[in-house]
């Protein structure tokens, strides 16, 4: 069991974003809402982003998708380098290119009357000319599985059909690096899974990084490549999400560690040796099974 | 309530007026909207109010506009009361309470049969700046949302002992209150939530953002915006002629 | 007693859409029921019909013998508390206490009553530093808190609670947790609405599966949920500690129902495995 605090967990990736030394305090607070956080994302990765309300987790991402300090000017320290850019004096316009950002409330990031205009949204505000606009708009709905809703109004639309609107009109972008804020707190957990499996097809298929900050942690560990959990502003635990979660110390966190792992730590705390940490429940039984 | 949703909302609707370009839905609506105004005999506007419904029809949307006409019928009915009573004719009562049905009628084709996409282009098209093109598409892109919004902070509030049908004036609009404040504070939520979302897909990169369709004028588009510019060119001549003589 | 009952109720939208279709079933003075099923099953739909936010299409609703279409929200309302799922749609007092007053004015509670009760529910619900404060500076736990304590300033016989662990993280779920274990334990009618089979489940609440408007299923959620053909249908989740019981060779007589429950029983069961 490793657990580290810096980019040895990287192994072979290349790094595509670099957050050092990071310091943040919003102008109207007493308090850091990011001390000294230092983290390196590896091309490629899917990291889960887990702590408690008011550790720091959405500003962390705003921080990396430049809405930090573009939209929301603080005291900033330190530096955030993504796809090669010094998001602190990069305008948004071409942060904007290289990250994406999905929040939690599917209502409030659809802007257009139709799915496929917007869809097109970004691309407009980027002056892509309309053959080029056109084909970007068909492949990300084919991606996200949302063609047939192309003419679709948003209040037509489920919740589960508006966070994939809202995706596929961030992947037209054809940012590297995808941060997801909450992304299924308001979904039902079977359309929860279905975003998550989505995801998970986009890392594979396309390579795009990503960062999704979620407090139902089951949903995203079978497809995360590592846990990096916060508190109070900084970041405290950092690792494979199995090694993080059989770490007993997560459960000090307030992080909802799920009951299995939960279940695995308290055995190990009593004895009990397991051949490898269990990711579901039916892994579990069957080393249970196998004593 | 209803009848302004019921006559101002686009819906989705296959018709040959539908099909039209945008701008050409414009210029018919434009062109009753002067013709109501020119008219000076009670004849004359019956007659445009008839081939407004005309023109509804053939949008398959006479049962839409014949609502607005009838929700609208009270305050006509009004207009006409107080015209008749100020010591007008008869004729000159009727004319303007007419007058006023033909015009929101007129308005109401329009706004039934563009959809907010078609909206949006006719603003790019006509220059108006950006950002206030971008205003009134998420404006009415947020209508549904705000009401949904309402109707359930109606009925949070409700579940708490409000009661909004009981007491007198005074009472009724402090009723308000839990309801406006809720509402507002939503709405400042959402817009500080769309801000990022904005900014997070480059708004406000370019003046001048290009768009995933445009209009173009066929034939029948043209066809309709001449034939229909020579008729009104007609009706408006015959009225001055008729009214001169 | 029963509280409520649901008589072959069916709701129609003026849409046309249906939202229930005839739905029986009946609340019991004391009992936690758990409603589930997906965004759209009818959830929502059927608690609002147990304060007459809605009246049925077809069929009745009766709350503690009245029917519910003789009656307003705002009398159903004294017996049954609902408890909305997003507090920004109900907070817009100057002050905290003016907050949990609001109700309570509403009901024509006498000054002295509506004093004694807003302290017991800012003591109870850990708000009392706040008392001055606006509502609307509050964290998001502890706006849930507030709304909460609203409902049971005014004491309904019912406590319904709309999604109430949404968005939260776990320390605030156990916070609701232990608040919902001192509801049951004051004999309160609870009936929760909620997607979090997790939180769910320590519970053990009689469960009621809805999927299309319909009830599917109604009784012990220990037996509901170890059908998996029947969860799949409504899409619901299994809960993990359910999922590891059925797959275990030996078990114990019925499932664990917390982590601390399981762990004593495996660790027993391997102290004994051991001592052969």
């Amino acid at each position: 069991m490793s657990i580290t605090t810096g980019s040895s967990t990287l192994g072979e990736r290349k790094a595509i974003a670099s957050i050092e030394g990071l310091s943040f305090r919003y102008p109207d607070s007493q308090r850091h809402a990011l001390q000294d956080v230092s983290l390196e994302i590896g091309q490629g990765e899917v990291v889960l982003l887990a702590g408690p309300s008011g550790c720091g987790k959405s500003t962390l991402l705003r921080a990396i998708n430049g809405l930090i300090p573009h939209m929301y000017p603080g005291d900033y320290r330190g530096s955030v380098t993504v796809c090669g850019l010094t998001v602190a004096e990069t305008p948004m316009s071409t942060l904007a290119q290289n990250v994406g950002l999905l929040f939690q409330n599917p209502e409030n990031q659809i802007f257009m009357f139709s799915v496929e205009r917007d869809i097109a949204f970004g691309l407009q505000n980027l002056s892509v000319p309309r053959a080029e606009m056109r084909s970007r708009v068909d492949e990300a709905m084919r991606l996200l599985g949302v063609t047939d809703l192309a003419h679709r109004a948003p209040h037509e639309l489920s919740d589960g059909q508006k966070q994939r609107t809202a995706l596929a009109g961030v992947i037209a972008m054809r940012p590297k690096l995808i941060i997801l804020d909450e992304p299924t707190s308001l979904l039902d957990p079977k359309t929860a899974l279905e975003v998550v499996s989505l995801i998970e097809k986009l890392n594979r298929e396309l390579g795009i990084t990503f960062i999704v900050v979620e407090h139902r942690l089951e949903l995203l560990i079978p497809i995360a490549h590592r846990l990096v959990v916060m508190d109070g502003g900084s970041k405290v635990m950092d690792g494979p999400p199995q090694d993080v979660l059989a770490d007993s110390r997560v459960e000090a966190y307030g992080v909802g560690v799920p009951p299995i792992s939960r279940l695995y730590n308290a055995l190990s705390k009593d004895g009990m040796r397991l051949p490898k940490v269990p990711e579901t429940p039916e892994e579990l039984a069957e080393e249970l099974n196998g004593l | 309530m209803y009848w302004l949703s019921g006559g101002f909302v686009f819906r989705r609707v296959v018709s040959p007026f539908h099909n039209l370009d945008p701008r050409v839905k414009l210029l018919v609506s434009l062109e009753f909207f002067v013709l109501s105004l020119l008219a000076h005999t009670v004849a004359a506007i019956v007659l445009i109010l008839l081939a407004i419904l005309v023109v509804a029809a053939v949008a398959k949307s006479l049962r839409r506009i014949g609502r607005t006409i009838a929700f609208s019928g009270l305050f006509a009915a009004f207009i006409f009361a107080v015209n008749f009573l100020f010591g007008l004719g008869l004729l000159d009562a009727i004319l303007y309470s007419v007058r006023f049905l033909a015009i929101i009628s007129s308005t109401s084709v329009f706004f039934v049969t563009t959809s907010p996409d078609e909206l949006e282009q006719i603003m790019k098209w006509m220059r108006v700046p950006r950002d206030i093109v971008f205003a009134f598409v998420t404006a009415i892109r947020f209508i549904p949302v705000v009401m949904l919004d309402a109707f359930q902070i109606m009925d949070a509030q409700k579940s708490r002992g409000l009661e909004f049908e009981k007491g007198n004036i005074v009472r009724r609009v402090r009723n308000m209150v839990p309801i406006l404040i809720p509402l507002v504070v939503n709405s400042v939520i959402r817009s500080g939530e769309l801000a990022e979302a904005m900014e997070s897909r480059a708004y406000g990169s370019t003046p001048k953002p290009t768009s995933l369709y445009g209009m173009r004028m066929r034939w029948h588009d043209t066809a309709v915006a001449l034939v229909s510019l020579l008729l009104v060119l007609v009706v408006a001549l015959y009225i001055y002629h008729f009214v001169s003589f | 007693m029963t509280l409520i009952e649901f008589r072959n109720v069916s709701f129609v939208h003026q849409t046309g859409v249906t939202a229930l279709s005839d739905v029986s079933l009946t609340v019991g003075k004391g009992e936690t029921v758990a409603v589930v099923g997906e965004n759209g099953a009818g959830k929502t739909t059927l608690v609002r019909h147990t304060n007459g936010l809605l009246k049925p299409t077809q069929g009745s609703v009766v709350v503690d013998g009245v029917d519910t279409r003789d009656t307003t929200t705002a009398t159903l309302s004294r017996a049954v508390g609902i408890a909305f799922q997003n507090p920004d749609h109900q907070l817009f007092s100057e002050s905290v206490e003016n907050e949990v007053r609001f109700a309570m004015k509403n009901f024509g509670f006498a000054e002295g009553l509506i004093s004694q009760r807003l302290d017991w529910a800012l003591k109870f619900f850990g708000l009392e530093q706040y008392r001055k404060s606006s509502p609307l500076v509050l964290s998001g736990g502890e706006k849930k808190r507030l709304t909460l304590a609203c409902i049971l300033a005014w004491d309904p016989e019912v406590v319904v609670l709309d999604e109430p662990t949404v968005g939260q993280d776990s320390l605030q779920k156990e916070k609701l947790a232990q608040i919902f274990r001192l509801l049951q334990s004051t004999g309160k009618t609870i009936i929760i609405v909620s997607h979090d089979v997790e939180f769910l489940w320590p519970i053990q609440p009689r469960l009621v599966v809805m999927s299309g408007g319909r009830v599917v299923a109604d009784g012990k959620i220990s037996v509901i949920m170890a059908d998996r053909e029947l969860l799949e249908g409504a899409r619901v989740t299994q809960p993990q500690l359910l999922r590891l019981y059925s797959g275990l060779r030996n078990k114990p007589a019925g499932p664990f129902l917390d982590v601390l429950e399981a762990r004593d029983w495996i660790g027993g069961w391997r102290a004994r495995r051991e001592a052969r």
